[in-house]
């Protein structure tokens, strides 16, 4: 996925974005203003891949029998409200990049969270048979599996 | 961004990364085909841009100190596990895949949002003013 095999990528989790409302106009314009330049910085910099704002409604899909609910997930405050894909060397450097945000001062929240390389099929399966292997004290690889990835354990 | 334009962006947000505790391992491999097909058929099908599984170690950045602690934000039933971008024609057509979820019988809770066409700045800064005014 990464042209830089020595980066990584990080997801990086807005929530309580609508913090800003509780400043003036002034104060608003100012952290807009922060916040363009900060964004635009990280993609001329190539470290922001992607840069996407969630609309405040949605679907929460849970069950066996697929109950479907308004969303979002969360309250409002604790809700994702946006995110950046960062491509950076290591969690430090994406917590560095967290700690620019210029609406935390308002009171919003950035989750800092790796990417692992592998697709996530592959990654679930690798993580759910190790722990399975702790569970049962057992080695258990399947000799035949349309998951490639696990006959790498 | 899209060359159909009357499609749209949602996000599927996964929660509940424990969902195969209590399988067998060929309940567990079972269910991960299951898995591989339904996302291989997505995309193919030009409605999964794509996905991820997010790692569990993270961090959580807050308030004006910068404080950092461990995260993820929230417990580990209601962390977010993974994503998947579609690109559909509707939340109803975003709904409908996320009902499709194979894990969706072990604990998966499958969150459908829209995502702005706009990025967050321009976003934010067209909406705020309107919020404040109000």
């Amino acid at each position: 996925m990464s042209s830089a095999s020595t980066k990584s990528e990080y997801l990086l989790l807005f929530r309580n974005t609508d913090c800003l409302a509780t400043l003036s106009a002034e104060e608003i314009k100012k952290v807009m203003v922060e916040w363009v330049a900060w964004s635009d910085r990280l993609i001329a910099e190539g470290r922001a891949k992607a840069n996407r704002a969630l609309g405040r409604t949605g679907k929460i899909v849970s069950g066996k029998d697929r109950n479907i609910t308004d969303g979002p997930f969360a309250e409002a405050k604790e809700a994702v409200a946006g995110y950046f894909l960062v491509e950076v060397a290591d969690l430090d450097e994406a917590l560095a990049i967290a700690r620019e945000c210029p609406t935390l001062s308002c009171g919003a929240t950035v989750e800092v969270r790796p990417m692992p390389k592998e697709c996530p099929a592959h990654q679930l399966a690798a993580a759910t048979l190790r722990e399975i292997d702790g569970f049962f004290g057992r080695q258990s690889v399947p000799e035949s599996s349309a998951v490639g990835a696990v006959s790498t354990i | 961004m899209n060359n159909a334009s009357e499609k749209s962006d949602y996000l599927l947000l996964f929660r509940g990364a424990d969902w195969h505790r209590g399988l067998s391992p060929d309940e567990i491999q079972k269910t991960m085909t299951v898995w591989m097909g339904w996302f291989n058929r997505l995309v193919e099908e030009g409605r999964c841009k794509g996905g991820q599984s997010l790692g569990p170690d993270s961090k959580v950045v807050s308030g004006k100190m910068k404080n950092v602690v461990d995260g993820p934000y929230a417990e580990a039933k209601e962390s977010v596990a993974g994503y998947f971008l579609l690109t559909v024609g509707s939340l109803e057509e975003a709904t409908e895949i996320a009902k499709e979820c194979p894990t969706l019988g072990y604990g998966t809770t499958v969150e459908v949002r829209p995502l702005l066409a706009r990025c967050a700045a321009s976003e934010m800064a067209a909406t705020k003013p309107a919020t404040v005014h109000a």
